[in-house]
């Protein structure tokens, strides 16, 4: 019956509609959903550049439908995907399709879709299950006054960071069906960034309390985190540069609202948001495998996916074996690392990505990791160490602040007669104080960003430091770079000690985590 | 004369070294002149490569092959030819002639001032290398010519020194004189280039070829009054060239190393053979009194204070790490990188090996 009434409409077409959003990097964009029946042979078409994922929708569309007790409408289906000329792909669009065609065959009331938005993919059993990038599409849908967005019930604690838009976790297409048609019940989710992040602890991030010794790296990395200066370690195999790396995070001051709600968008679209975990409630720690891709890098595809430096956003990117890395992938770390953000252009569609990550490099003295080491003899031709870290070149060493070296520790260091260090709290503690401080100073942004002039203007030097710059840089011959470089993490030091001046102190400190050793021979 | 030139044309061509045919023919003139049995007889080579040598000999016009040369910015000069280094003629298997390039002809290569060789390992310890760098300072300072054959490790530093106390350096290759091996020292190449010379005895173009740098230290052994060795592993090529200067009643000094030091053995052992010791650049003056040094004042410097003066003081004894020190003498990390950062900045301590701090001598540069 149902069905003749939608094919009786005699040439006075009337579509089902609904909207769904579609990604586009961390944005969407609106496409609208149409199904439309005729009389003909029987078939399911969808048009308006879908990609793979879309075009196998028609078949879990036809068995959820189905399988949730409603009718395939006979004849010939259309589905349009408008507009025509924005690729659109994955299988979010399972739900919409669904809806739009229950509503052309009058299974669903067309009145019920005015005003909103759906997006979900199907199980065969009608079933739905989650998508990517939800809170990126509630934002859209917020945004473009939307008055609903029917959500995987999965997905619904990031959606409900969003206001504006009413929230309808869905878990079926008959549950969806019975909300729009108001016989069941709506959860609205309604969740507070503001609590989730003053009730979470966080992913239990290792404490650095646990690190035994390595007073000076502790200390290198304490200056790291104030002053959000990127970092290069180089020690041998087993010295434990990576169990530093993944304590840094932790002392890096907790993020705000703002920026939670921009890292779970981040992930949400990369897939990574646990599941009904509403946020990211602390800085990430990325460390990519040396043999990723200058995509995998800073990111991609088909349709533009955040790369590992926007995964790393606010958090700390960690760069293992650096100098094992593709040249290639390293010099894609440039305009990331310059700008902090990354554009992906994709055919039609640009992207563009948030990458402020602290940079954490580690590597090896040298190939064979044994170079200086007491205990094992280093088995590198000669000239294999120069070319293996002249590897560390171009951007990524234009970007190093500070480089620490990471002794192996002696037996007595591991096995535990060196007193436990200061915990993670208490040199977050510290390193928030010297945030505050650098604010209180009138500086706005985190001393490793400043332009060479503002650093210049910041470090007020003393009469000391003056001098001793002055030494420093013919001596050690620095460059301009390495000039502001230096002035920069003084800048920090002295920070870190609550002291408007830069003194001699501070830069004799700095001078100590300089760059060279990588790039030039450190004992000339 | 022609054949000096000649014969360095032909060893390139056969790729390979022509001393000892030339001794069976009675020298390198009679060599290059002989008929074409004897030629096939004394180089053992089979009829085609003797065909190529023929037709080298006989199309070899050594003005052309000069004017190539000298269009390249290089000069020949072959043994028994004004300007040949008299101390060459006294090896017992001189070069034919040598290559020069840079600005300082090979005629350069004093016969009255200091020459001394630096020599050592090619994979140096940080400590090696800024005392190679230093004594070669020091000893331009006083008016020596350094040689050394622009290996990476102590060679480099040791041209590196000199050039820095804007002293005069000759590099002698076991490759053609434009010939850039290894890459890393093209910097040094140049450098060299401007204020030195580079000397081979190889004809321009020629490849580095393992057993060319066992003949090359014999050249470096030659040209110099005093070979030191800086650094040397029990296996190394700089001991070669100490074999050489002690083949030709030239001194040989050695840096020692501390007991079982890998780096060191080498020299050690040379030590414990008889070599003389070198501490710093007195001590080589003192094993050649005879050369014409010139004399500099030796600037003493004073011993830090506070807490940087701990640190040095114990870094005197041995090297240690930051965290070492920093449970040594109680400071806390800051402090200590402060004190580092300053003591380095003055020369009185280096960052070596290992994350090791090594105190430096307080007797000027070495």
């Amino acid at each position: 019956m149902r069905r003749c009434h939608t094919l009786a409409c005699n040439g006075f077409a009337v579509v089902a509609k609904l909207v769904s959003p579609a990604l586009i990097g961390l944005a969407a964009a609106t496409v609208q959903v149409e199904a439309d029946l005729r009389r003909g042979i029987p078939a399911f078409a969808v048009v308006g550049l879908p990609d793979a994922a879309v075009q196998e929708s028609r078949e879990r569309v036809r068995s959820g439908v189905a399988n949730q007790g409603f009718e395939i409408p006979r004849g010939r289906i259309v589905v349009n995907l408008a507009p025509a000329d924005l690729r659109k792909a994955g299988p979010q669009y399972d739900l919409p399709i669904a809806l739009s065609l229950l509503a052309a065959s009058d299974q669903l009331a067309r009145t019920a879709l005015v005003g909103v938005g759906a997006v979900g993919e199907l199980a065969l059993d009608g079933s739905i299950r989650p998508v990517t990038g939800c809170l990126a599409m509630a934002e859209h849908a917020a945004r473009c006054g939307w008055k609903f967005l029917l959500v995987p019930s999965v997905n619904a604690a990031e959606a409900g960071l969003v206001r504006g838009v009413g929230i309808i976790p869905v878990d079926g297409v008959r549950h969806a069906v019975d909300v729009l048609e108001g016989r069941a019940e709506v959860a609205t989710p309604v969740v507070d960034p503001g609590q989730v992040l003053a009730t979470s602890h966080g992913p239990a991030a290792p404490d650095l309390g646990d690190v035994r010794g390595q007073v000076a790296a502790r200390r290198a990395l304490e200056v790291a985190a104030a002053g959000g200066h990127s970092l290069l370690m180089i020690g041998p195999p087993g010295s434990g540069k990576t169990m530093l790396a993944r304590r840094l995070p932790g002392i890096l001051p907790a993020i705000d609202v703002d920026d939670a709600i921009t890292l779970t968008r981040i992930h949400s679209v990369a897939g990574l948001l646990p599941h009904g975990q509403p946020m990211i409630d602390a800085r990430p720690f990325r460390a990519p495998h040396h043999t990723i891709s200058a995509v995998g890098l800073v990111g991609g595809g088909r349709s533009p996916q955040p790369g590992e430096v926007t995964l790393a956003h606010l958090g700390v990117l960690f760069l293992d074996e650096v100098c094992a890395f593709a040249p290639a992938a390293l010099d894609a770390l440039r305009q990331p690392l310059e700008e902090g953000w990354v554009d992906v252009t994709r055919g039609m569609v640009t992207a563009r990505f948030p990458a402020r990550p602290l940079l954490v490099c580690a590597g090896n003295p040298c190939p064979c990791g044994f170079d200086g080491d007491p205990r094992r003899r280093c088995t590198c031709v000669p000239g294999r160490q120069e070319a293996y870290r002249a590897r560390i070149s171009g951007p990524v060493a234009d970007r190093l602040d500070i480089q620490i070296d990471v002794p192996r520790l002696d037996a007595d260091e591991i096995v535990g007669t060196a007193p436990p260090g200061e915990t993670t709290e208490t040199i977050r503690a510290r390193v928030e104080a010297s945030r505050t401080f650098a604010r209180e100073r009138g500086q706005v942004v985190i001393n490793a960003n400043l332009t060479p002039s503002q650093a210049r203007d910041g470090c007020a030097l003393d009469r000391d430091g003056k001098a001793l710059l002055m030494r420093a840089v013919d001596r050690h011959g620095l460059s301009a770079r390495a000039h502001d470089r230096l002035l920069r993490v003084a800048r920090t030091i002295a920070d870190l000690s609550g002291d408007e001046r830069v003194t001699g102190e501070h830069l004799a400190e700095a001078l100590q985590y300089r760059t060279a050793g990588t790039i030039a021979r450190r004992t000339a | 004369m022609s054949w000096q030139l000649g014969l360095a044309r032909m060893a390139a061509l056969l790729g390979r070294d022509l001393q000892r045919a030339a001794r069976s023919a009675g020298g390198g003139a009679r060599l290059w002149s002989a008929t074409p049995s004897a030629l096939e007889r004394l180089l053992r080579v089979d009829a085609v490569a003797l065909g190529e040598v023929l037709a080298l000999r006989r199309t070899f016009d050594v003005s052309v092959e000069r004017a190539e040369l000298g269009a390249r910015g290089i000069a020949h000069v072959g043994i028994g030819e004004p300007g040949y280094p008299s101390r060459l003629v006294e090896l017992p298997d001189p070069p034919f002639g040598l290559f020069a390039t840079g600005a300082a002809g090979c005629h350069d290569v004093p016969d009255v001032t200091p020459v001394i060789a630096i020599v050592g390992s090619r994979r140096p310890t940080a400590f090696g290398m800024r005392f190679a760098h230093a004594l070669a300072a020091s000893l331009a300072m006083r008016g020596a010519t350094v040689v050394s054959g622009l290996a990476l490790g102590i060679d480099a530093e040791a041209h590196a020194g000199a050039l820095s106390a804007d002293g005069v350096t000759a590099a002698v290759l076991g490759a053609g004189v434009d010939v850039s091996s290894p890459r890393t020292n093209e910097g040094l190449r140049r450098q060299i280039l401007v204020r030195g010379t580079i000397l081979s005895e190889y004809w321009p173009g020629t490849e580095p070829a393992p057993w060319r740098f066992p003949a090359r230290n014999r050249i470096v052994a030659g040209l110099a009054d005093a070979v030191v060795v800086v650094e040397a592993g029990a296996r190394s090529g700089a001991l070669i060239t100490a074999d050489f200067a002690l083949e030709q009643g030239r001194p040989v000094l050695a840096v020692p190393g501390a007991p079982g030091a890998v780096a060191s053995v080498g020299c050690n052992a040379l030590l414990r053979a008889g070599a003389a010791m070198c501490e710093d650049a007195e001590d080589v003056v003192a094993e050649c009194p005879e050369l014409d040094w010139h004399t500099v004042d030796l600037e003493v410097r004073p011993i830090p204070s506070g807490l940087d003066g701990q640190i040095y003081e114990l870094l005197g004894r041995e090297p240690l790490r930051a965290d070492e020190l920093g449970t040594r003498v109680g400071g806390d990390a800051a402090a200590i990188a402060a004190a580092l950062g300053r003591l380095e900045l003055d020369g009185y301590v280096i960052r070596g090996q290992a994350q090791r701090f090594w105190a430096t001598s307080l007797r000027g540069a070495a």
